[in-house]
């Protein structure tokens, strides 16, 4: 009888320490699949590591010379003055200044260049009155950017600046959306 | 008399060796402080000019305080094209022979120009910084890498209600079959299937919550913070994940990006230079960081971020929580198709003025009507298997 009672108490222990040791929360896993058909894929996802290419990278640098469907090779080379101006005197501004795509141009604005040149265009975005970036952009409103030709504008946007302070935004912002940037940078001057 | 003589000797020899040496320390110290402010300054002079390494788009700088007076200097730094077009001789000279490009204005203040002037003089003379200053001068590391409030296990009462029921069960089993102090066996039978209602209950759900990810919050292997990029410094979502509104995936944003900022901002305020050092090694080796995905859905779900952000115009928030306030990405949603559907079916569509929906003619003409007065994502389809499994 006694010995019963004790196999139960046995028992009843482990099924316990069993359910508090089983369901351990840890923050490094990320919990389990039951039933792994189809969850993960069987080619190569964006940003995984492939398993085909000696150097492990999935997303391939695309042959020297390809271009993209749609796409106008941009001939003009960073950092270079003469490729600024000639971009300058070349390239036209394709998007028409109205409301809308004004409205574009400050949406975008606002997510790429505030924050360094600040909201009106003045230099002082928040980057640099909270001095976590030491030099002071360039102010967008004053004569020496708004002189400048679109296309100027344009190829300092897309490739960068010349002292190489300002990045290339090329990659990030949509070409008509760089545009529409430059036609709001305009419109801030005007105010 | 002699040793003495020697020893005295040898000490003021040695004490004037010590204090010229602390002497030259302090010196070089503060010149080399200068020379530092003045590389910084310079810096954005560099992208035309070099000092003793020849033309670039400018002249070379190397002895050009003998050259020419410090004052005029002053006002031609600062605004160049004013002093071409007074008419001054040698800037037009200049202006002409480098084809005529401007160099653009700057804003220095005297103490500024003085610190750029005095490192393009002192630039050959400068001192090689030793190794051990540069130690002393490294920041001190302020704060410290904090991680998201320890979410509290939201099944820590079913944990106890599993025990308890666990209890319950032995101590009617035990009366059942040892001790017997009740009689009706009926109410024995009762409690044990309740407890195992409840057992099960438990079962379940800690099963269905482990095949989840929720509250995985897994290292990353640069201990990025998004507490100090979207947060403090006020970068928006879409700067670094511009893909969102185009793309199915956000996108993980490319080292070249990064250097945006980075070109300059070496130090973080958590983990020095360690940390933002990886963006430059993954720069020069070209091999991209391997970063832990958080946010996974089966490959037999179909998800779209374009979908969600450009047309449905989501905020990020409404998935992923506020990030602004962490440090270190952690699941927010268990990403379930009931945590999906949920909000499917509650969610309203910004049905008008959305070129998208234009088709929907008669959820138009009934919104119009007022017989109904939100368009829901289920409304559209949002509930139909086929829209995610395909």
């Amino acid at each position: 009888m006694i010995r019963k009672a004790f196999n139960i108490a046995i028992t009843g222990l482990i099924l316990l320490t069993m359910t508090l040791t089983s369901c351990k929360h840890d923050r490094h896993h990320p919990g389990y699949v039951f039933m792994p058909d189809m969850c993960y894929s069987e080619p190569s996802d964006a940003y995984t590591v492939s398993h085909v290419f000696s150097d492990s990278l999935t997303m391939r640098i695309p042959v020297k010379g390809t271009i993209p469907r749609g796409y106008t090779p941009y001939p003009y080379k960073a950092k270079s003055y003469t490729d600024q101006i000639a971009a300058g005197k070349e390239l036209v501004n394709p998007v028409p200044v109205n409301a809308e795509t004004l409205a574009t141009g400050k949406a975008q604005y606002d997510i790429y260049c505030m924050l360094c040149h600040g909201k009106k265009g003045k230099g002082d975005g928040h980057l640099y009155t909270s001095k976590k970036f030491p030099m002071k952009p360039t102010s967008l409103v004053e004569k020496y950017v708004q002189g400048k030709p679109d296309g100027e504008l344009y190829h300092i946007v897309t490739t960068g600046s010349l002292s190489g302070l300002m990045g290339a935004h090329g990659a990030q912002i949509k070409s008509e959306n760089r545009w529409a940037i430059i036609n709001y940078m305009r419109s801030l001057a005007m105010k | 008399m002699l040793i003495f003589l020697r020893s005295s000797l040898l000490k003021s020899f040695s004490t004037k060796i010590i204090s010229s040496f602390i002497i030259f320390i302090f010196f070089t110290g503060i010149n080399l402080q200068a020379q530092d402010d003045g590389k910084k300054l310079f810096q954005i002079c560099s992208a035309c000019h070099s000092i003793g390494k020849g033309k670039l788009i400018g002249p070379d700088l190397k002895g050009v305080t003998e050259r020419l007076d410090r004052d005029w200097l002053a006002s031609f730094i600062n605004n160049s094209q004013a002093v071409v077009q007074s008419g001054d001789e040698y800037a037009v000279k200049v202006f002409q022979e480098y084809n005529s490009i401007p160099m653009p204005p700057n804003n220095y203040s005297d103490e500024q120009m003085n610190i750029l002037l005095d490192y393009i003089e002192n630039f050959d003379k400068a001192p090689k910084p030793v190794e051990t200053v540069a130690v002393a001068e490294a920041p001190e590391v302020e704060g410290e890498y904090v991680f998201m409030e320890e979410t509290a296990y939201p099944f820590a009462n079913l944990r106890i209600s599993f025990i308890i029921s666990a209890i319950i069960i032995a101590l009617s089993l035990i009366d059942l079959f040892i001790t017997k102090i009740v009689k009706t066996r009926f109410i024995h039978i009762l409690i044990i299937l309740i407890s195992g209602a409840i057992i099960t209950e438990v079962i379940v759900t800690e099963a269905i919550s482990s095949g989840r990810a929720t509250y995985y919050e897994p290292d990353q292997p640069i201990q990025f913070s998004h507490k100090i990029h979207a947060g403090d410094n006020l970068i928006d979502c879409n700067y670094c994940h511009f893909t969102v509104d185009e793309s199915k995936y956000a996108g993980i944003p490319p080292v070249q990006l990064c250097m945006n900022c980075h070109n300059l901002i070496k130090e973080g305020p958590y983990t020095g230079k360690e940390e933002i050092a990886k963006i430059y090694a993954s720069l020069e080796t070209g091999m991209p960081i391997q970063w832990v995905k958080v946010y996974y859905l089966p490959d037999h779900v179909y998800f779209s971020h374009a979908q969600h952000v450009a047309v449905g115009k989501l905020e990020c928030e409404e998935c992923h929580g506020d990030l602004t306030s962490v440090d270190r990405v952690q699941q927010i949603g268990d990403l379930s198709m009931g945590w999906c559907i949920e909000c499917h079916r509650i969610k309203a569509v910004q049905f008008i003025d959305n070129d998208f929906y234009s088709r929907y003619t008669k959820l138009h003409e009934e919104l119009r009507s007022g017989d109904i007065n939100q368009v829901t994502v289920s409304n559209i389809g949002g509930d139909d298997c086929q829209k995610c499994h395909y």
